[in-house]
C-alpha cells in the first residue's frame, strides 16, 4: 500500500476534511440564524 | 450599450481568446491535449472546477431566482462540500492511480466494455445538450434585452470558445478559467455595490435586509420535509449530495478538470477548496438578487421583465387590457411603497406588534401585485399559447442595463459571456475527450499515432461546438434556465452515479447486472419525471438507489458466467 502524500497545505487530510465539514455546519447555522433574524 | 461598454467587453473577451491560444500552443499528445500534461497546481484546479460549474445561467438566473422565490435555492448546494470530501477519499485516488483520461475508462477495467460505453453514451447525450443550453441561455436573454440577433450571439459565443478550446485543449481551458473567474466575481461585486447604493438614501443596508426578509426573500434555510417542495434543507443535503457526487465524480467535464492536477494531492486539494468556497459564492450571488428585489420595491419595476413578450402583447388585440393591468400595477406598487415606508418606520421604532401590522399591509399589497402579474401572464397565454411566461432570467440583466453606469455594463456583460465561455469550453473539451478516448480510440481506430488522436480530438471539439451552437439555435422556452439545466442533468446523473458506486464499493457485482441495473434505474427516473410530482432534486437519488438495488438483486440471482464477461482493459484503457 502506497503511503498517502500529505496535503499541499495543512497537516493532514483528515484535518482538512474536518475543516470542510465543520465549515458547512457553521454555514448552515449561520443561514438558519440569518433566515430567522430577518423573517 | 455605450461605446465604453463595447470597449470593455471586446477587450475582456479578446484577451481571454488570445491568452487561451497562447497558453495552449504546445500539445504534443493526448496527455497534453486532454490533461494539460497533468501539471496544474491545486488553485488552478480549484478555479477551473468552479468556473466549469458557474455558467452564464448561474449569473443571470440565480439573482432572478432570489428575486422571485427568495434565497432558498442556496440549499441546493448544501450537499456539495460533503461530496467533495467523499470524492477526495474515493474517486480521486482511483482515477490517479489508473492514469485514466476519462472517468468511463475505469468502468471497462472494473466491469466491461458495454457498461463503459453506456456511461460514456449517457454523458455525451446529457453534456452535449447541456452545453447547447449554456450557449443558448445568455444569448436568449441578451438578445431580448439588448436587441442583439440571437442566432448571431449563439454563433459568436460558440465560435470564440471553439477557437481556443480546439486549438489549445485542456491547458487553454484551465488557464482561461482563471481570468474568467476574476471578471465574473468582479462583475457580480459591482452589481451588488450598485444595487445597495441605489437604495433610497434614508434606507440603511440593515433595513434593506429586513425589508427583503419580511417579504420572504432571505429564506435561506427551511427544515420542513416535503418531497414535492423543490428546495428545502433535506432535498438540498441529500438530493444535492447525490447530484454533486454524480456531477463531480462521474461527469467528464469535471473529472477532466481535476485530473489535470500535478499530483493526487493537488487534485484533492482543488476539490476541497471548491467545497469550502462554493456555498458562500452562491450565497453572495443570491444575496445580489435579494438586494435587486429590495431596489425594485422603491422603484417601480416593469410588470413583466421579458420585453419581447411585453411588446408582443402591446401590439395584440389584448393591448388595452394589458395597459389597464400596467396602470393597476403602478398604482398597487405606489401603495406598496407607502406600506414599505411604514414597515421601515416600524422596524426603526421597534415593537413586534407594529412591525407585524406593517408587515401584514406589505404582504397584502404584495399579494395584490402577484394577482395582477398572474392576470398579465394569463393574457400572454391567451394571446399566444406558446408565450414565454417566465421572466426570472431577465430580471438581473434588466437591472444591469438600466441602472449601471457606462463601462460597468460592459464589465457585467463580459462577466456573463465569460461565464458562458468557461463552462462551454469545459463541456466541449470533455465531450471531445470522451468521443476520442471512449469511442474513437476504443471502438474505431485502436492503433494510430498520438498526433492522429490529437488531430481527431480537435475535430471532435469543433464538431461538438457546432452541435452545441445548433442546439442553442433550436432550444426555446425552457422556463428558468438554471432549473432547466439542473433538471436535464438530474435525468441522467443518478444512473451514472449508480454505476460508479457499484464499481467503487460493491466489488462482487459483475458487468451485466450493473448494466441492466443502470437501464432499470434510468427507466425509474424517466417515470418520475413524466408521471409524478417528485421534485427533480430527488431524481438522482431515485436513479442511483433503483440502479444499485436492481444490480445487487440481479447479481445475486444471475449465475456467474463460466468465463469472464470481457477481458479487463489494461490501465489506461484508452
Amino acid at each position: 500500500m502506497e503511503a498517502e502524500a500529505p496535503p499541499p497545505i495543512g497537516k493532514s487530510w483528515a484535518r482538512l476534511y474536518g475543516i470542510v465539514l465543520a465549515f458547512l455546519a457553521v454555514q448552515i447555522v449561520i443561514f438558519y440564524v440569518f433566515t430567522k433574524a430577518f423573517e | 450599450m455605450r461605446a465604453l461598454d463595447w470597449i470593455v467587453l471586446s477587450a475582456a473577451l479578446g484577451f481571454i481568446v488570445v491568452y487561451g491560444l497562447w497558453k495552449g500552443r504546445r500539445n504534443r499528445d493526448l496527455n497534453s491535449y486532454i490533461l494539460a500534461d497533468r501539471e496544474m497546481k491545486w488553485w488552478t484546479v480549484a478555479i477551473s472546477i468552479m468556473a466549469t460549474q458557474a455558467s452564464a445561467i448561474t449569473f443571470l438566473s440565480t439573482p432572478g431566482q432570489a428575486y422571485a422565490d427568495g434565497m432558498r435555492f442556496i440549499q441546493f448546494y448544501l450537499g456539495l462540500p460533503i461530496a467533495m470530501v467523499i470524492l477526495s477519499i474515493t474517486a480521486v485516488p482511483i482515477y490517479h492511480r489508473l492514469k485514466v483520461y476519462t472517468a468511463y475508462e475505469y468502468l471497462e477495467g472494473r466491469f466491461d466494455l458495454k457498461t463503459r460505453t453506456l456511461a460514456a453514451g449517457l454523458f455525451l447525450i446529457q453534456r452535449g445538450l447541456s452545453t447547447g443550453i449554456t450557449i443558448y441561455a445568455p444569448s436568449l436573454i441578451i438578445s431580448v434585452l439588448l436587441g442583439w440577433n440571437i442566432y448571431l450571439t449563439n454563433v459568436v459565443i460558440g465560435v470564440l470558445v471553439i477557437i481556443y478550446t480546439a486549438s489549445g485543449g485542456s491547458k487553454a481551458v484551465g488557464w482561461t478559467h482563471f481570468q474568467q473567474m476574476i471578471i465574473i466575481l468582479g462583475g457580480m461585486l459591482v452589481a451588488l455595490i450598485v444595487a445597495v447604493n441605489s437604495l433610497p438614501k434614508d434606507i440603511s443596508f440593515r433595513e434593506a435586509a429586513f425589508v427583503a426578509g419580511k417579504m420572504g426573500r432571505l429564506n435561506a434555510i427551511d427544515f420542513s420535509f416535503d418531497v414535492t417542495n423543490r428546495y428545502n434543507f433535506w432535498s438540498g443535503l441529500i438530493g444535492g449530495l447525490f447530484v454533486a457526487l454524480s456531477y463531480f465524480g462521474t461527469d467528464q467535464s469535471q473529472v477532466q478538470r481535476y485530473l489535470t492536477g500535478e499530483t493526487e494531492a493537488q487534485s484533492r486539494m482543488g476539490l476541497l477548496f471548491n467545497g469550502l468556497v462554493k456555498v458562500p459564492m452562491q450565497f453572495f450571488i443570491l444575496f445580489v438578487g435579494a438586494m435587486v428585489f429590495v431596489f425594485y420595491q422603491f422603484i417601480t419595476p416593469p410588470l413583466f421583465f421579458n420585453s419581447v413578450e411585453t411588446l408582443k402583447i402591446r401590439s395584440s388585440p389584448y393591448a388595452f387590457e394589458f395597459a389597464r393591468l400596467e396602470e393597476e400595477h403602478r398604482s398597487v406598487h405606489y401603495e406598496k411603497q407607502i406600506s414599505l415606508q411604514g414597515l421601515v418606520r416600524a422596524i426603526r421604532a421597534g415593537g413586534d406588534d407594529n412591525v407585524s401590522k406593517a408587515e401584514a399591509r406589505v404582504r397584502t399589497d404584495q399579494t395584490r401585485a402577484a394577482v395582477i402579474k398572474k392576470k398579465a401572464i394569463a393574457l400572454f397565454k391567451k394571446n399566444d399559447p406558446a408565450a414565454d411566461t417566465s421572466d426570472t432570467n431577465y430580471i438581473f440583466l434588466t437591472f444591469v442595463i438600466r441602472f449601471l453606469p457606462a463601462g460597468l455594463v460592459g464589465l457585467v456583460m463580459a462577466a456573463i459571456l465569460s461565464a458562458s465561455m468557461s463552462s462551454t469550453a469545459s463541456g466541449l473539451s470533455s465531450l471531445a475527450s470522451s468521443t476520442a478516448v471512449d469511442v474513437y480510440k476504443r471502438l474505431v481506430t485502436k492503433d494510430a499515432s498520438e498526433e492522429h488522436y490529437v488531430r481527431f480530438s480537435k475535430l471532435a471539439t469543433v464538431f461538438w461546438g457546432l452541435f452545441a451552437i445548433a442546439f442553442a439555435t433550436f432550444a426555446n422556452r425552457l422556463g428558468s434556465l438554471i432549473e432547466a439545466v439542473n433538471i436535464l442533468g438530474s435525468l441522467f446523473y443518478g444512473t451514472i452515479l449508480g454505476i460508479f458506486l457499484l464499481a467503487f464499493y460493491f466489488k462482487r457485482v459483475r458487468g451485466t447486472p450493473a448494466f441492466v441495473g443502470a437501464i432499470i434505474g434510468e427507466i425509474a427516473v424517466l417515470y418520475c419525471f413524466k408521471f409524478t410530482e417528485i421534485s427533480f432534486l430527488w431524481y438522482t437519488v431515485v436513479g442511483c438507489v433503483v440502479g444499485v438495488g436492481s444490480a445487487l438483486i440481479l447479481n445475486a440471482i444471475m449465475p456467474p458466467p463460466s468465463r469472464p464477461e470481457s477481458a479487463p482493459a489494461p490501465a489506461p484503457a484508452a
